[in-house]
């Protein structure tokens, strides 16, 4: 297979197998342009093997014709380069540039449309896509306006104490100018409130920050006297303190 | 430069095409088969739609017997589901009452959000605050907060309210 086309006895080291082998015409005329020609380099004789072997099944797919030329007895440089080529590159060229872009192009606007499709408000608002996230923020919340709302005649400064733990900001301050008013009547009139959340949604969850809206119910129960029940709606939003979520401004809806 | 070079110069462009056009690909199926990003997308969408047909059916303009037709043309737009149905079959009657009282009502939804999302079964539970304006035909106008429940299904136009509850005070479990 090797000498088929006559290539393989031009390589610069002598091969004591070609001594052997019957000379065919072939390799007799190479031999002669061998003789002519300068000692080629081992990468150009790599060269001419690397085309023989793709001209086989194809048989143009390779701009080179060394295979041909060599048996014609052409000096096989001249297939190699420019000789051969002018009949097939210019549109082979042309077909693989045209491809080229189309590719280029095709992988850019997927790329884009990818990027569009990921690049939208909904990516960074984790609220019920991060489950675990929403329903800590979601209880932790809950817990915490529960907590805040609910007092009775003698639990007054527990329940500050929690606010102050609980809240923040906005909402502390908001808080803290009610509360005085809150504590006097709740000693005054004996009155217990108790608060309990009905539904709690998260509407935006960032990473450090949530906004959500709570339900609340609230019973009022002064001493002596039958209890009444009022409806609460508060728009919250809570920031990420320490590890724990606290609520810094309250908005009753 | 001579052919072999230029050949292996052709050849590595092309397969920096190849390579490039592969990223862009993978990149966009990333995206595409992202189910958090599909889910995050259905949650908006839901929210958006289930505010918006919220505040439709708490909308009617009494004035007239043709806008309370339009109206109620407009609750059975925003509802699909047991609620569509309730309301087509009350349609009639609502439309001799609603055009007898001659109310009109405005809502305007002040904060909403989803409690659940289920976006293989498409399905969603929203709650909402609303503030309902209604100018009686004859008198003030007042302002009524209400608080509502509302569950939500997908349907080819878009998230639809299948239910709709408002919830009264002491409802709470």
């Amino acid at each position: 297979m090797k000498r088929t086309a006559g290539t393989t006895v031009t390589d610069t080291s002598p091969d004591p197998e070609t001594e052997e082998v019957p000379k065919t015409e072939e390799s007799r005329e190479s031999k002669e342009s061998r003789k002519s020609k300068e000692p080629r380099k081992p990468s150009e004789s790599e060269e001419s093997k690397e085309s023989e072997e793709s001209e086989e099944p194809g048989g143009h797919e390779e701009p080179h014709g060394d295979g041909e030329n060599a048996g014609n007895g052409q000096p096989e440089e001249a297939a190699g380069t420019t000789g051969a080529s002018p009949r097939r590159t210019p549109w082979l060229r042309v077909l693989a540039g045209v491809l080229t872009v189309a590719l280029l192009a095709t992988g850019a606007t997927l790329f884009v449309k990818g990027q569009r499709l990921r690049d939208t408000p909904a990516t960074s608002n984790h609220a019920l896509t991060d489950t675990e996230a929403t329903d800590r923020v979601t209880g932790e919340v809950g817990s915490a306006l529960s907590k805040v709302f609910s007092y009775g005649p003698r639990s007054t400064a527990a329940t500050k104490e929690t606010a102050k733990r609980v809240l923040a900001g906005k909402a502390l301050q908001q808080y803290a100018a009610l509360y005085g008013q809150v504590e006097k009547q709740a000693a005054d009139q004996k009155l217990t409130l108790t608060t309990q959340v009905v539904h709690a949604g998260v509407t935006r969850l960032g990473t450090g920050s949530a906004h959500l809206l709570v339900f609340l119910d609230q019973v009022y129960e002064r001493e002596g006297k039958a209890a009444t029940t009022a409806a609460a709606q508060l728009s919250v939003t809570a920031e990420l303190r320490g590890g724990r979520w606290v609520v810094v401004e309250i908005t009753s809806r | 430069m001579n052919a072999r070079t230029k050949n292996l110069g052709g050849r590595a462009v092309l397969l920096v095409a190849v390579l490039v056009c592969a990223l862009g690909g993978w990149s966009y199926a990333q995206a595409r088969g992202d189910d958090t990003l599909a889910y995050a997308k259905s949650r908006d969408a839901a929210l958006a739609d289930g505010t918006r047909h919220l505040a439709r059916l708490n909308t009617l303009d009494g004035t007239s017997a043709r806008s309370v037709e339009s109206g109620l043309t407009a609750w059975l737009d925003a509802s699909t589901g047991p609620l569509r149905d309730r309301l087509e079959g009350t349609r009639a009657k609502d439309t001799a009452a609603l055009t007898e009282s001659g109310a009109t009502a405005r809502g305007k939804v002040t904060d909403a959000a989803l409690t659940a999302l289920d976006d293989r079964a498409g399905t969603a539970a929203l709650i909402a605050t609303v503030d309902v304006e209604v100018t009686p035909r004859t008198g003030q106008a007042g302002t009524e907060r209400k608080r509502f429940e509302a569950s939500l299904a997908r349907t080819g136009d878009g998230w639809k309210i299948t239910a709709l509850d408002a919830l009264p005070v002491g409802s709470g479990a």
